[in-house]
Formats: C-alpha cells, structure tokens, sequence
C-alpha cells in the first residue's frame, strides 16, 4: 500500500518500522473476515484493514490522536487473529502496540478512564495486591448496579470478573528451584506469572509436578515477576520495558548459573510477550542481545512438552475435552496443533470449538475495559462451546479460562492441569466430579529377576 | 399472410428493421417458426426469418466453444458436435411436436431466444447458462454485440444472458456463442414404479441430494406414463419415477449402486442399459407424453420440488388435469381441458400460493389472444419491463404482443 | 496509478453534507451513519488502493427496509450512492465519489433459510461467500462459486461483480448459482426477482443485474443453489519447462472428454513466491506448474487422475505429483489460493483479469513478458487456466509515481492484447473504475448505448455507483447523460 511519509517523519526510526509494515498491507481485506469486532460490529473502522487504515493516517498526518482513532484502535483485543489471516505478513502486533504507545502520548483520557487503568496497572501485576483486591470485592458487589447507572461499567465488570472465592496459595511461589526426584534430563526457568497464581495457584503446581516427574528442574528466578504484557496493552510502554528489564535481568542470572533448556511459561498472554522481548528492547543497548537470547529460549508449556516424551498416561478417562485455543498461543504463538496432541495422547477425547479462531474476549484486560464487547463474545463462544457438548474446557491461557468459567455450565481448566492429572497428578481443583470417570490404568506388577529365575 | 423477409447477413437484417422503424411496422421475427404457436400471437406486418443466417462460424472442441449464425438448424449444430464427440449441455426440448407443429426444425437463435431447456437442467443448468455471447439488431436497427467467446466474461452487463427468454421482443438474434460438453461414455436410467407423486418426487430430492450428479429426474404418473412409446415401459400400467446417470463407464456402475442403496426402501428398481436410456430420454425431450391435442390445453409451472405434488393437486380440485414432472419435480408439464380462459384463473392462483410462475404453452390462438399466456409481473418488475423494452425497441415493433399485451 | 479520472462532484451536494449526514441517522440511527474525517477515510479505497478517495458519509444498514429508506432519500435529494461489501474490489468497485453515500452491507449477514431438500439457501447479501459453505457444510453441501477472496468477500459483492473463481470450470460463476434477489431500486422500491424455483419469470432479470456492478439497485437477499459435497477432491500437480507445453495439456485434457473441476496454472515467479508463503510443496525449477483437481467418489478420482496425468505425459512434465491426503491438497490449495496475498509480501501489485481463447495461450504469455519488460517491470502470471481467465500480476512501488504509472500502461496493454486475440477485458473482477476507459477497445458505441440505456431504466438519474463501468467521455458525448451532472 502506498504511503505519504517525509524524510523527517521517516528518521523517526518508530515511524521507519511502522512504514515498513503499513507498506506490506496491500488492503485485500482478507483480516476483516476474521477479526471477533468486525465479526460483531460489521464496521470498517472495527477491522484490522480498517485499523491499519486510521494509524496510517494518525502517523501520517503527525498530529494527536483523535477520539475517534482512540476509541477504534481501544476496541481493538490484539487477538492477532489477522495475522494468522493475512497472506501478506502484515505484522499487525507490532503496529498496533506502536500506534497504542502513539496515542497515550499524544492524546487525553477521560478522568474515569485513567482511573481504571491505573487501578488496573497498579494491582494486577503484584500477586499481594490483587490477593487483597479481591478480598475486598464483595464489598463492591451490592453497588454494581449503581456503578454501570454512573458510567463506571469497567469499575463494575472488574468486580463482576473477581472470584467469589479466592482459591489457596500455591504450593511452590518461588523463587528458587522445583528440583526433580527422576533423573536430571533438563532445567528450565518457569514464569511464575502475576495474576494467575492468585486466580488459579494449581496450573504452576501442575507444571512444576508434570515437568518435575519427567527429570526437569523448574526454575523461578529471584527478582522475576510479571512480564509486562498487561501495562504495555494498556499503552504504557515505558511500565511495560521496566517489567521487560527486570525479568531479563533475573533470567540472565539464572542463565549464568548453568545451562537452560528453556523459559516456560503457561499463561500463553505472558509467553507472546516474552517471546517479544527481543523486540521490545531493541532499542535498549545494554538488554538488546539479553532480551534476544532470552526471548530465543521462551517456550509455552505446551510447545515444550510436545518436544518431550512424557510416556504413557497414569489415568485413563473418556472425558470429552473442548480444548479452547487462546488467542495468544494460536494467532500470537501460531502453537495449534500441539495442545490438542498432548490432551489426545494423554487419553482424553479431543473435541474442537466451532469459530475456534474467534476470541472469547477475555483479551487481558480488554473484558474490563470493553465490557458490552467482551460480553457479547463470551456469550458467542459459550454458545459454540455448548453446541459440542463437551465435559470440560481446557484453555492455555488464564484470561479465558476466568472469562470462561461460570458461563459454560462446564468446568474451565488449564491444559496442563489436566495433563498432570492424566500423569498422576491430583484432581485439578473444579473437577472432583468428574473424578468417577476416570480410573486408574493398571500398572503391571514390577517382577524382580527372581521371579523369573527359578533358581 | 404477412410479407416474408429473409436477411442473409446481418447488414441485410438491420437494413430491414431500419425500414420498419421508418414505417413504424411491426414485425414477427421466426427461426423456423416451430414455436409460432407458442406465446400470444403477433400481427405482424412484416415478417423476419432468420433461417437464411445459417452456419456455424466458429467450433474449438478443446475450448469447448461453438458459434452460430442464429438460423442454423439446432439439428445440424447437434450433428457436427457429436461428430466431435460434444453435445449441447441443456438438452433443448422441442415443443414442435406438442403445439401442433414440425418435430426438429428449431434454430439454435430461437433457442436461446426461447431458454428452452430439457431434463439435463438439473445438472447443468438452463439454456441461458450456456450462452456466452450474441449479436443481433435491436428496434433501434443498431447491430450490437454483447460477451464472447471465452467462459468467464464480466465485461459490461450481462446484455448475452439478459435476452434470452425474450422471445424475440428486444432483438432479433444473428449470432450465438455457446458452451458445449463432451458426450458422456456411457449411461443408465434408473426406474423405480407405482410411486405416488408425493413420495416419487421425495426420491427424486433424496437422489438430487447426493453426489452423484444426476442429470435427469422426471416422474411420469401412470396415465401419463402409458403415453410412452417404448413398449416395455408404456403397458406396465403403473407411474414411472426415472433417474439418469451419465459418466464414464466405471462411475456410472460405482454411483448407480450407490444410489439404489440409498433409495431401495423405494422399492425394486429397473434398469435402462445405454442404448435405451437415449431412447427414453430423447422421447422426453420431444415431450412424447404430452401430444398435440386440441381438445387440452398444455401449461408449464416451475415451482419448489417439494411442492409441486401439493400444486398438482390443488389444481386438480378444480379441474381434471393429467401432470408430467421434469427437473426433479420442480417443472410439471400440466394438460387441462380446453376452457375459453384455460383455467388461468385458477391455475395462477394456486402457483401464487405455492411459489413459482406458469406459462400457458399449448392452446388456440384466439385463448391465447385472450389470456396472459406468460406469468404476469408484480408492479415494480412490469415497470422494469416496460423499460427495458423501451430502451431496445421504443416503437414497439419487435413482436409486439408476444410476451405480454401492449409490450 | 491515478489515470481514470471520477466525475465531478456535485457542489450542491458537498454543501449540504452536514444536512444530509443529520437526515440519514435520522433514517437509521447515529450508530449506523459514519461522518467524521477518519472514519470516512477508512472506506476511501476497496482492495485496488490505487484509486482513492473518502465519501460523503458512510451507511450500515441493518435490513432491506433500512436500505429501501436510504437509497428513497438519496433519490429525492439527488444523492449519488456507492454500494460495499466487504470491500475486496480488485477494479474499485466500491471507489467512492466525494459526493457519494457508501452503503456498507456489512451488518446484514444473516442466513434467512436453508432449505436442503430443494438444496437452496436464502441469505442477506453482507453474508460472506465462505459463510454460506460452512452454514451448510455439514449436511455435505456447498455453495460451488470460489473467488480467491472467499474468506470475506460478501455475496453482494458477488452479485454485483458476477464472480467466478478456480472452481467455476465444472460450476459456473455467480450467475449460474443465482436462483433469487431482493433488490432495492434507487427509488426505494423493493423488488423480487426470481425465487426457489427455476427460471425467473417474464425477462432474465436475475442475469442483468448479477454482473450490474451495483448500478442496477442494492441487492439485499438472495436465494441461491447449494450442492451436495462430492466425497472427495484431489489435486495433482504438473511443472513444465515451458508454457507452451502446459498451455497445450490443458487444451488435450479438456479435450479429451474430462472435465476437471479446475486447472490452475503459475508461472515459475508466482510459484516462487506463493511456495516461500504456503510451504506447498511446489516445485521451484519449472517454468509453469498446473494444479489440475478432480473430484467425485474416491475411486473415480483414482481413475481421473491417472487419466490426466497419462495424457500430461505426452507433454514431457518435469514433475508429477498427486495430492496423497485430505490435508496435502489443502497445502496445494493453500498457496494457490493466497496467491496475491503473498505477492504482497514482496512487491505492491496491480492484478489483472483477461480472459483469452485457451489456444492463444502461449502467445500471450510471450507478449505479456515482453510487454512489461518494456515498461522495466516484473510480472507474475497466476490464472485459472482452464477456462482462460488470465491474472498476471505486474509488480511495482506504489511509492514510486512514474512506475505506479507504468504499470498501469502496462496493464492497459495486456488487457488490450486479450481483446485483440479474441478475449475480453475482465473474467471475474469486473470493470469498476480501472477497466472502464478501456471498454471501447472490446466495444462499439452502439455496444455501449445498448449497455447505457439499460443502466437508465433502472437508474435514471445515473445515482448509483458513479464513475463506473462506462468511459466518461462515451457517457457525457451519449444521451443517457447523468441528471446528477447536469444539475452541477
């Protein structure tokens, strides 16, 4: 597509980058078809083409973010569905995250707005304060209504999304090193993640006891802590680098201590983003090349494992699975096809979701600040969800799994999780009653040389 | 008896139709005149044939693509395709026979000008779907052309398939360009009898619901089957439900079991072997069924398949009628006693009710004169009409009355 | 790339915008009118962005009454109007006028009924193509028209532009498949044309406004064919070391009596770039690679394509592969049908669309090299050679004006040798704005008066989709001559 940049603008070397990628789309319109806003809205605008369309025109033009360009491009879930879409490589990801920086920088938000956002940066990224955050929610809950009847929906979906019940801790928070009791075949650092260990504490615990069985170390690293993904979707890329920085800095520690196989991580949100650090930190002289190895060794769990023999299953189940593709692992980590193996050579009954390339609008914190469209995807993919029938969810990623849970009348749990169970793992938490389905496989009795050899 | 021009080329052609238009005369224009007989009658003051713009201009059997001039007789164009081992994909049907008229003497023009098409419809789809390009003199005495000779062609409207149908009352054809397909190696016809309409065109939608591409499915009820001539199938005094399969030999085995094991709670089928299948199909498309008789009238109603056994019989409540059911049932070739207003009233009504248009083909000029022989138009598709008619042939010389009174 | 220019906008109308975008939420609602600056400039260009440029204001009805008000407004106030699908034109069918009201059909996109025994399906015309196979994929039909961009397309835009696509060979285009329309006249009126049943009634209708390029009026519904899934389609593919050996297999295998459900030719530039995209399996050192697909029972597309590729022998094929599984001929598929999409990867585009006789084939592909190699450009040829839709992509900077030019002229000069060897200007895009100053080259003014009149009785004020189809100077030297251009 064709641009209208000068020299000036382009020795902007953010401006250079998003030319390069503006330059690539030839607005064939394939994305729209694919993308959950335009799906719902049916507007241009609400597209990713049409998306592209407005920040070409913002950095063109030079000038502050209209509230027009800020609304569209806020709507916008970076599900990243339009770049499995595009034929082109348009990398929209990078284009987008530039844009949002753009227009933090140059334009306004409403009071309320600020508010949200800040209670969001400020809370969801320390596990201690969410935990407390939550805790006091059910103060909040009798004053929904009256919140939406102000204009404060976000500040009341953030109170409809916290659970009723906050779960215990996890058994292992780091840092430290998870040591495995088999014989030692691997070590990887584990992002222990920000709010995911509070919501649901049993995904780490299941990675940490799938990983450990199999003879690999599980790492958390002093000093590591959220990844960033959360502040830097919220605009606030400068929050998000020093997130960046810090991991980086206590990963290359760990590094130094001996070999890593890899950097796991199991919420796929996190893992898009760290596999971005490279990226992120480019510009950034002393972390460049530290942010580009350590974003060269970050798997999800589930890629990890698919390279890993785990042997055979310890249970065995008919259970019927919808596995629910995060939008992270199957657009942002293009990882499709290796969940749904692992939950099939564990022994359960793979089911997949129609439009399973439609995001289910948990998005980070886009449920929060989007919640009419947030909502209206949810209730669209519960209503695919239903349509199969399936037993139980399984999703890779913590946000879905929270916008899931209550609104499929079946339990919504992490593939790990599940695998870990299927391996001798405890009953993922919601799950007990699918317990009696599942069984035990017979293990043959160990026989000594003895008893084969009469002596 | 009207004064006869017979153009040979096209100049000569648009020369006379300039000379009408001067005049204000209007004119009949006929291929061989075979479906004279069919629409309202035209008084024309002039009378064009087009029978001396014959020839085939251009054939590419790897192209699969014909041109002719549009008096060539239909049968020389089928001769010199199957000489290349292609035939016509529509099957056109020949209404000579029924209305009382030469059996085999339409023109490839009138064809197309007509959209006549036969029983291999429901594979292939009609006339129109085949032709890629005309020329032709409209009212104006303008020589245009519309498409080409290639398949896929968006240039500009759709002027080529827009005139067929029209009956010679936008222009008159000089020159066709059609799509042709090679003869299939083999053929079967599947029979299943005794089948009452409702559950005979439920056979029919279960067999056109597979992927066996059939390219041929008709229902005969018993008195209507006891027309044919073939001598087995016309004494067993029974309603004939046919299916014909056409590929190459080992697909056509493969698919006819497939078939008859989807459709055997329908009963025990009879097979027509190749030889017989061509008999019986080309009976049919003579309409063999529905002879010329003066003391009926003949209508064709097209309608949804599955409701065109209800349409059957809510017309026979009013009157006696005898149905023969082409393109899976959604064509029922209907003969009614002759009435001064051939039931029109009647048979209009119901088709409004379950969807669908009729055409009344076979009655006495003077019905004809008096009745809407076509389906009559909702407003805004008349004032569509009237206008296209306008824009073609403003004076109105071009089969005046043919379609439709005072168009 | 900007030689066509577009008519004149009418100042009476650019005056009263402020009025106008007020009248129309008052029809449909605020949220269903869009005015601003940026929102306007997001529908300046469908998927030829050579052409640009914001309308008016910006529609999105909900349903054909919506549409009936808008467009019985528009005509009163002598408002011109750009329909829009999706806006995946390759000849800016959906280029909007300054003064234009874009109508997007984007929110009507519902399947109003299937009905599999009659095997039809009615749906609202914003639907897209590939909605339509999978609302009735599982009863093992599909709805047979293809276009490469079937993912999002609209069925409107099929319509309208009477589109084909790599399986047409055995199906036929858009025309072909069309049963029924609903269709909203410029003057708000509501017409049905055609139904559940065969032949429409009184004129072929359906034919002349599929194809109309949205100027006949605004289709909302349409009742079209769906048919039953054969069990199985496989592809083989064929690489030679000249065009002219795989142009002359072609014609000896649809020669021969077979008829593939599709013969899909790329030259060795268009299979580098599509291989480097879809990881097909192509082979990347011959000259023209055929994916030649059969369909039918699993048996027979056994025999089929042992049959063809006896017959491709005689050719002297460098490579013969035949798709193994489900999931091979969706790789081979894969490529081809991204193919444009990953010509964007390296190089901006301008495709074309002729369509010649299949024997001129070799010679055509000569000239169109040579032609672009006198205009200093490179060139890509993809095509759906079977029936002879030619689609050489002819590479270029958009940033670069004197070779945005360029390939324009060199287009215009392919699409003139397409006519000239006895062909056309379009097979499946459709004329829009890029091929409309060359529709003289394929036809004669009386051609075009025919064409014009017909335009006029279904839109006398000449309001919808302005600027289209036919040559401006052809336009204002004839009668039918624009009410809206007079007044300005």
């Amino acid at each position: 597509m064709q641009t209208n940049f000068t020299p000036e603008q382009l020795s902007n070397a953010r401006i250079a980058e998003a030319e390069s990628i503006l330059r690539r789309c030839v607005h064939c319109g394939l994305c729209t078809a694919t993308c959950p806003t335009y799906v719902l809205l049916g507007d241009e605008r609400d597209s990713p083409r049409g998306r592209i369309y407005l920040i070409k025109d913002m950095l063109e033009d030079n000038a502050p973010a209209s509230k027009e360009v800020q609304h569209h491009l806020d709507r916008c879930l970076s599900c990243l569905s339009c770049m499995s879409t595009c034929p082109s490589g348009v990398d929209y990801m990078h284009l987008i995250d530039l844009a949002r920086a753009y227009v933090e920088q140059t334009a306004s938000r409403p009071f309320k707005e600020r508010l949200v956002r800040r209670l969001l940066a400020g809370i969801l990224p320390y596990p201690e304060r969410f935990r407390f955050a939550i805790r006091l929610a059910p103060l909040g809950r009798p004053w929904t209504k009256m919140l939406r009847r102000f204009g404060f929906e976000q500040l009341a979906a953030m109170i409809d999304l916290a659970p009723a019940v906050l779960p215990p801790s996890p058994k292992f928070e780091g840092p430290g090193t998870a040591a495995t009791e088999d014989e030692r075949r691997a070590r990887v650092i584990m992002l222990a993640g920000c709010a995911q260990q509070v919501l649901r504490p049993g995904i780490n615990d299941s990675t940490i006891r799938l990983l450990a069985r199999r003879g690999v170390d599980v790492v958390v690293a002093s000093g590591s802590g959220c990844c960033g993904a959360l502040t830097y979707h919220l605009g606030d890329e400068a929050g998000a680098i020093e997130f960046a920085k810090r991991n980086v800095d206590a990963w290359t520690k760990e590094l130094a201590k001996g070999p890593v196989d890899a950097i796991i991580s199991n919420a796929s949100g996190c893992g898009t983003t760290i596999k971005d650090y490279g990226h992120m930190l480019k510009r950034e002289p002393e972390y460049a090349a530290r942010a580009a190895r350590i974003s060269a060794l970050a798997r999800d769990v589930s890629e990890f494992l698919g390279a890993y023999e785990l042997g055979p299953p310890k249970r065995w189940s008919s259970l019927r699975v919808a596995y629910h593709p995060a939008c992270s692992l199957q657009h942002g980590q293009r990882i499709k096809e290796q969940p749904r193996d692992l939950l099939s050579k564990a022994g359960y009954s793979v089911v997949d979701i129609p439009e399973s390339h439609i995001c289910c609008g948990s998005a980070g914190t886009y449920n929060i600040m989007q919640p009419e469209i947030a909502g209206a995807l949810r209730d669209r993919k519960s209503k695919n969800i239903k349509r199969i029938k399936p037993d139980l969810v399984a999703a890779g990623n913590i946000g879905c799994i929270s916008q899931l849970s209550g609104q499929v009348d079946v339990p919504v749990v992490h593939t790990v999780e599940l695998l870990d169970w299927a391996y001798g793992g405890p009953v993922p938490r919601g799950l007990e009653p699918l317990a009696r389905f599942v069984s035990n496989v017979p293990e043959p009795k160990q026989r000594r040389a003895e008893d084969f050899i009469h002596a | 008896m009207s004064d006869v021009q017979r153009p040979g080329a096209d100049w000569e052609l648009q020369f006379v139709i300039a000379g009408c238009v001067e005049k204000r005369l209007p004119i009949e224009i006929v291929g061989s005149g075979s479906k004279r007989a069919i629409g309202r009658p035209v008084d024309g003051v002039v009378t064009i044939t087009t029978a001396s713009l014959r020839g085939i201009s251009l054939y590419e059997p790897n192209e699969l693509v014909m041109s002719a001039r549009a008096g060539t007789p239909l049968s020389q164009i089928e001769a010199e395709l199957a000489a290349r081992g292609q035939m016509l994909p529509f099957e056109p049907i020949d209404l000579g026979p029924t209305t009382g008229g030469p059996q085999g003497s339409q023109t490839i023009g009138a064809v197309f000008a007509t959209n006549m098409s036969g029983a291999r419809r429901v594979l292939y789809g009609a006339a129109r779907d085949h032709l890629l390009g005309v020329r032709g003199v409209n009212g104006r005495a303008e020589l245009f052309q519309a498409g080409g000779r290639v398949m896929k062609n968006v240039t500009g409207y759709d002027i080529t398939r827009g005139l067929t149908g029209s009956w010679g009352t936008l222009a008159a054809l000089t020159e066709v360009t059609f799509k042709v397909i090679p003869w299939p190696e083999t053929s079967v016809t599947i029979i299943y009898l005794g089948l009452p309409d409702n559950l005979a065109i439920e056979l029919l939608s279960a067999a056109m619901m597979m992927p066996v591409e059939v390219s041929g499915a008709v229902h005969l009820p018993a008195p209507v089957a006891a027309r044919l001539n073939h001598p087995g199938l016309k004494t067993l005094n029974k309603s004939i439900t046919a299916l014909r399969l056409e590929n190459f030999a080992s697909a056509v085995a493969g698919r006819k079991q497939r078939l008859k094991e989807t459709l055997k709670v329908y009963g025990k089928a009879l097979e027509l072997e190749h030889r017989e299948t061509l008999e019986f199909w080309n009976e049919l498309r003579r309409l063999s069924v529905m002879p010329h008789n003066r003391q009926t009238l003949l209508w064709r109603i097209s309608t949804k398949a599955t409701t065109a056994p209800k349409l059957v019989s809510a017309i026979k409540r009013y009157m006696p009628a005898e149905a023969y059911y082409d393109w899976g049932g959604s064509l029922i070739w209907l003969e009614v006693p002759s009435a001064a207003d051939a039931g029109t009233a009647e048979i209009r009504r119901v088709t409004a009710i379950h969807g669908g248009h009729a055409m009344l083909i076979r009655a006495e000029p003077a019905v004809r004169a008096a009745v809407e022989v076509f389906q009559p138009l909702s407003p805004p598709l008349e004032r569509l009409t009237r206008g296209l008619k306008a824009a073609f042939d403003p004076a109105g010389i071009l089969n005046p009355g043919r379609m439709y009174a005072n168009l | 790339m900007t030689l066509s220019r577009m008519p004149e906008p009418d100042r009476a109308v650019l005056d009263r915008r402020d009025s106008i975008v007020k009248d129309l939420e008052a029809l449909i609602g605020v949220d269903g009118v869009i005015s601003e600056e940026e929102g306007r400039r997001a529908f300046e260009a469908d998927a030829l962005t050579a052409y640009r440029q914001a309308p008016l204001a910006v529609a999105l009805p909900r349903s054909t009454e919506d549409v009936s008000k808008i467009l019985r407004y528009c005509n009163q106030n002598g408002v011109r109007v750009v329909p829009r699908g999706a806006g995946t034109s390759l000849c800016g069918g959906a280029l909007p006028t300054a003064d234009s009201i874009v109508i997007g059909t984007s929110r009507m996109n519902r399947v109003i009924e299937t009905d599999f025994i009659n095997r039809t399906i009615t749906v609202e015309c914003g639907i897209t193509n590939l909605a339509i196979t999978d609302a009735v994929s599982a009863e093992g039909f599909f709805y047979a028209p293809d276009p490469s961009s079937q993912l999002a397309c609209t069925v409107g835009g099929n319509v309208a532009m009477n589109s084909g696509g790599a399986h047409c060979l055995k199906y036929g285009v858009t025309t072909n498949n069309v049963l029924g329309l609903k269709m909203v006249l410029v003057d708000g009126e509501i017409v049905e044309i055609g139904g559940a049943y065969p032949d429409s009634e009184g004129y072929d209708f359906l034919a002349l406004v599929v194809g109309s390029e949205g100027q006949f009026g605004i289709v909302t519904e349409a009742t079209l064919k769906i048919v039953p899934k054969p069990e199985s389609a496989r592809p083989v593919m064929l690489g030679f070391s000249s065009c002219e050996a795989a142009g002359q297999c072609v014609a000896a295998i649809i020669g021969s009596g077979i008829i593939p459900v599709a013969i899909e030719y790329m030259d060795r530039p268009a299979i580098a770039v599509c291989e480097a995209y879809a990881k097909a399996g192509y082979p990347l050192d011959v000259e023209a690679l055929l994916i030649v697909e059969v369909e039918g029972y699993e048996d027979e597309t056994t025999r089929l394509l042992r049959d063809i590729v006896d017959i491709a022998r005689s050719f002297d094929p460098q490579v013969i592969e035949a798709s193994t599984s489900a999931e091979h001929s969706a790789r081979i598929w894969k490529g081809r049908k991204a193919a444009f999409g990953a010509m964007g990867r390296i190089s901006d585009y301008y495709c074309m669309d002729g369509t010649i006789p299949l024997a001129r084939l070799p010679e055509v592909l000569s000239r169109i090299a040579q032609i672009c190699a006198e205009h200093r450009l490179k060139v890509a040829n993809v095509f759906h050679a079977g029936d002879g839709n030619l689609h050489p992509l002819i590479l270029y900077n958009a940033n670069d004006q004197d070779e945005s030019n360029r390939a324009e002229l060199a287009g215009a000069e392919i699409l003139k040798l397409c006519v000239a060897v006895g062909g056309c200007l379009t097979g499946e895009h459709g004329v829009g704005i890029e091929k409309r100053d060359l529709m003289e080259v394929q036809f004669s003014p009386s051609d075009l008066a025919v064409q014009m009149r017909i335009k006029s009785v279904f839109d006398p004020g000449w309001l919808l989709n302005p600027g289209k189809v036919f040559p401006l100077s052809v336009l204002e030297a004839s009668g039918e001559r624009p009410a809206a251009d007079q007044a300005a």
